[in-house]
């Protein structure tokens, strides 16, 4: 037993400190792994790192441990999975105030009896926490519809690095009073706080949803379609196109559905739309999106009831995980989304080893996850580098970025997973200096090395 | 530097015509639509982003603190020019740069108009969905310190859910990009936490915004309530049904009072409330929610219900909501907006409070506000040449922000704390969240000189003058 787990079973007790396995992050083995049971033992905890200068990396359901940059150091691991209460639910006021480790899942069925929901997406939302959606800020397959997680905070509780205590924004759905922290510490990878607690404003469950799955003979087919469906009185909250690597993938309830898509055939494009609203108004959306598509150039359009229709959008939302494991390198690039189309053309050129990327395309929030497959032997420092620079510069010419999502580990060693610098790298670095001084929380994880 | 040699080197940069510095000129610079004043030292008009740059740059040299300034209509003193500050000004940067359909955005500058960015796009087919009700005055670059508000933000959030990305100028001169043209990126989401600064961060120079399409189809309600109470069963009897308007706004009795003076709204004079809710969006879902927000406003006691679909008669219905703040002028000479917000479910119980402070006061409060989002805005009604009527106004509009907080609510929803609420800013925030939020300033402008002493307490509170209530004015 180290000396650090001695101390942390000191200051929490035996119960709050957990065995390192499975905690590893890109290669690091904690010293510790700690997981408090309320927002004063994580005070406790990340006072006590502060002033040992041990470097902390916060963990919810480590669905996304592999984002960000290798860390420069893994002293703890702060898992705040013990951090999972509903705070306060008022369904009248359509908000809710949640402990940071609640699950997606979990903190849906809690809202569900009020007849609402919180916009927030992640993949694998019973694993995945609202603390963890939060730092890593990132949209989901209806992003087009909801945007962000940052659009449905409007109030956070922060632990800083020195242990205090802090919150900003409040538990109301408008609120200028003070700076919008809300902002910052969402997408900051848990670089600059533990967030501890989060209030979000709430939708109404819309009472019909539906959805629609198309083949296309092309990406560029289906993007273009896609696009002017978007651009209709009928459009969806999110529209997908998924190449023929990924299609296969589809779980067994959909595959009935799917079949006569004729997806077997080589290059045969799948998307979906998902839609929801009113019955009237969603089954008038139904119909004139499938006319929109079929006179697109859709080859065949399939509707899919409602309850079939969420465990769709729950594939699609998995999807990228599941393709991780079989793939080399996993780049998601967000760019202008009127570039969707040719952004996807020029990168379904660019390989690796000789193949071409599986795509996932959201041609409506202008987000293209790319995925090159795993090959026999081939381990080129080079030709990765090659690849992820080629990548990097189609995104900045149409004025995005690209991310690495996923690569061997040797080669992210050597990377900034991020991309380029940018102008404003200064003033991120100072408020990083300001609020984590010591530099303790994920140190190197986030751009720039921040 | 002295400041003679300092304007000097401010004409040279934008030229002698577009910097202001006779104090009968600075004269009409000295407020905005709150109830401080602070006469700047001088007031400059640049034409490009490398002037404001210049600008900036020659402030930080002399050491002299700098606000950028919209069009002042702002309501809690952010644009006032600090002690011995100068006021950056953008009636010339005031293009619409480009309006991309395909990407559904807008690149503007910051003295761009918020109603002519909504009305050119409108061309097109597309809007620009957050309206403060100052839209026909207040510019985009005021709209992103302040992050504004406005009665479609309920449905479709405030400016910050509707900038995607930002050119800005540092304290020291330095041009920064912050956010981009892509929805998502990476790195700290500095454009948000600069949304809502209260220029205290930098000056933004470029700005893009998301547009929306316009809806199918728009239908207006307005409700004849006896009393604010059953007004506001209402609200929630609509919220309860799922459904979230493009706008649900309230006003109160001696508003009706006010607006029925100036112009006939069409309100009965005994009318207790009046509640005015949009429906937008595809028309079967328009008409079958209209059904239901029509059903509600009766079963909850409404005594007469109007709709209208064609734009004209819409704006007729809107009339008395949108003129109600210019109309107190004929009932008071002077106002006092506060801009608590509260949990839906307390608007009832709050509003009551607040009647309690107007009897315990003996201040007339009309209350005209976003009630869909709980942002109230009672309007305290004086005469500033009545002694001491500014310091009792105050003292009771402190008391309504009180009773927010402790209701579970807050200071200011879309007005900004300014120089108005920084002093209450500890009701809501310890000095722990305090150092936090300052602790981001001095990472965007490490010596402070871009509107300090704004939204912090110290100590120092600031002259109140009064402002004549008076048509025009709008919240």
């Amino acid at each position: 037993m180290s000396s650090i787990t001695d101390r942390l079973v000191g200051l929490l007790g035996a119960d709050a400190v957990l065995p390192v396995d499975g905690y590893e992050v890109d290669g690091l083995t904690p010293q510790a792994v700690v997981r408090p049971g309320d927002r004063l033992q994580v005070s406790e905890v990340l006072r006590w790192a502060s002033a040992e200068r041990l470097s902390v990396l916060p963990r919810g359901g480590g669905t996304r441990t592999g984002l960000g940059n290798v860390p420069q150091s893994a002293d703890l691991v702060l898992d705040l999975g013990g951090l999972n209460q509903l705070v306060d639910y008022q369904p009248a006021d359509m908000t809710a105030t949640v402990e940071a480790g609640v699950t997606l899942a979990s903190l849906q069925q809690q809202l569900a009896p009020g007849g609402e929901f919180v916009p927030l997406e992640s993949a694998l939302p019973s694993r995945s926490t609202v603390g963890g959606a939060l730092s890593v800020g990132a949209g989901g397959p209806l992003a087009h519809a909801y945007g962000l997680p940052r659009e449905w905070l409007i109030g956070i509780g922060v632990i800083s690095p020195q242990g205090v205590a802090t919150k900003a924004g409040g538990k109301v759905v408008k609120n200028v009073t003070g700076y919008d922290l809300d902002k910052l510490y969402t997408g900051s990878l848990g670089t600059l706080g533990v967030i501890v607690e989060a209030s979000f404003k709430l939708l109404p469950i819309d009472p019909e949803a539906g959805a629609l799955m198309a083949s296309f003979p092309s990406l560029s087919a289906s993007i273009t379609a896609g696009r002017k469906l978007l651009h209709s009185p009928a459009a969806p909250l999110g529209y997908h196109c998924v190449t023929s690597g990924v299609s296969p993938r589809l779980p067994d309830f959909l595959q009935t559905a799917s079949q006569d898509l004729g997806l077997g055939e080589t290059g045969s494009i799948l998307s979906l739309a998902f839609f929801s609203g009113r019955a009237k108004a969603t089954s008038r959306r139904l119909e004139e999106a499938a006319a929109l598509l079929l006179a697109e150039g859709a080859n065949t359009v399939q509707q899919i009831e409602g309850s079939v229709s969420s465990g769709m959008l729950g594939w699609i939302s998995d999807a990228p995980s599941e393709m991780s494991p079989d793939s080399a390198l996993v780049m998601k690039l967000s760019v202008q989304t009127k570039s969707a189309t040719s952004v996807s053309a020029e990168c379904g050129e660019i390989t690796l080893f000789g193949e071409r990327p599986e795509q996932m395309t959201d041609p409506g929030f202008g987000s293209i996850r790319l995925f090159w497959p795993k090959t026999t032997g081939d381990t080129g420092e080079q030709q990765f580098l090659e690849t992820i620079q080629q990548i990097r510069q189609i995104a900045h010419q149409h004025g995005g970025s690209a991310i690495v999502e996923q690569c061997p580990l040797p080669i992210k060693r050597g990377i900034d997973v991020w991309g380029d610098p940018l102008d404003s790298l200064a003033v991120m670095r100072r408020i990083k200096d300001k609020f984590d001084p010591g530099g303790i929380l994920n140190p190197g994880r986030f751009l720039g090395g921040i | 530097m002295d400041f003679q040699e300092f304007l000097a080197r401010l004409q040279s940069i934008v030229g002698e015509e577009n910097v202001v510095h006779h104090s009968d000129d600075l004269l009409v610079f000295e407020y905005d639509g709150s109830v401080d004043r602070g006469l700047p030292r001088a007031v400059v008009f640049p034409a490009s982003t490398d002037e404001v740059s210049r600008i900036l740059t020659l402030a930080h040299e002399a050491g002299i603190p700098v606000v950028g300034r919209g069009t002042g209509t702002g309501l809690s003193g952010g644009a006032i020019a600090p002690p011995g500050g100068i006021q950056v000004a953008f009636p010339r940067m005031n293009h619409i740069l480009e309006v991309d359909t395909e990407n559904r955005l807008a690149l503007v500058e910051p003295g761009v108009i918020n109603l002519n960015l909504d009305t050119h796009v409108r061309k097109v087919g597309l809007r620009y969905a957050p309206d403060p009700s100052s839209q026909r005055a207040c510019s985009l670059g005021g709209n992103v310190a302040e992050n504004a508000g406005g009665p479609h933000c309920l449905a479709y959030g405030t400016t910050t859910n509707h900038v995607l990305g930002m050119e800005v100028v540092l304290e020291d001169g330095s041009v920064v990009n912050l956010g981009s043209l892509a929805r998502e990126t990476v790195g700290y989401d500095l454009r948000g936490v600069f949304t809502g600064s209260e220029g205290t961060f930098g000056i933004a120079t470029k700005i893009a915004v998301r547009l929306l399409p316009v809806p199918e189809s728009v239908r207006t309600f307005l409700g004849i309530f006896p009393d604010v109470g059953s007004a506001c069963t209402a609200v929630s009897a609509i919220i309860e049904h799922g459904i979230v308007p493009a706008a649900l706004e309230m006003i109160d009795a001696l508003t009706i009072q006010a607006v029925q003076k100036v112009s006939d709204a069409g309100y009965p004079e005994d009318a207790g409330a009046v509640l005015l809710i949009e429906l937008e969006g595809l028309r079967d879902e328009v008409d079958e929610i209209g059904n239901e927000v029509e059903a509600a406003l009766w079963d909850t006691g409404a005594t007469q219900v109007r709709t209208a679909e064609a734009a004209e008669e819409r704006e007729q219905l809107w009339v008395g909501r949108k003129g109600a703040l210019g109309a107190l002028g004929s009932i008071a000479p002077n106002y006092f907006l506060v801009d608590g917000v509260v949990p839906r479910t307390k608007l009832a119980q709050v509003l009551g409070q607040v009647a309690e402070i107007s009897r315990k006061y003996d201040i007339p409060i009309a209350n005209v506000f976003h009630a869909g989002d709980g942002n109230l805005h009672p309007c305290l009604l004086f005469d500033e040449r009545q002694p001491g009527a500014i310091e009792k106004i105050v003292e009771a509009g402190t008391e309504v922000l009180q009773v927010c907080v402790d209701a579970g609510g807050t200071l200011t929803g879309e007005h900004g704390v300014g120089l108005e609420k920084k002093e209450q800013m500890p009701l809501v925030f310890s000095e722990n969240d305090m150092a936090a939020m300052l602790s981001v300033r001095e990472a965007f402008a490490p010596d402070n000189l871009l509107n300090p002493g704004k939204i912090f307490p110290d100590g120092k509170q600031h002259k109140h003058t009064a402002h004549p209530a008076a048509p025009g004015m709008t919240i």
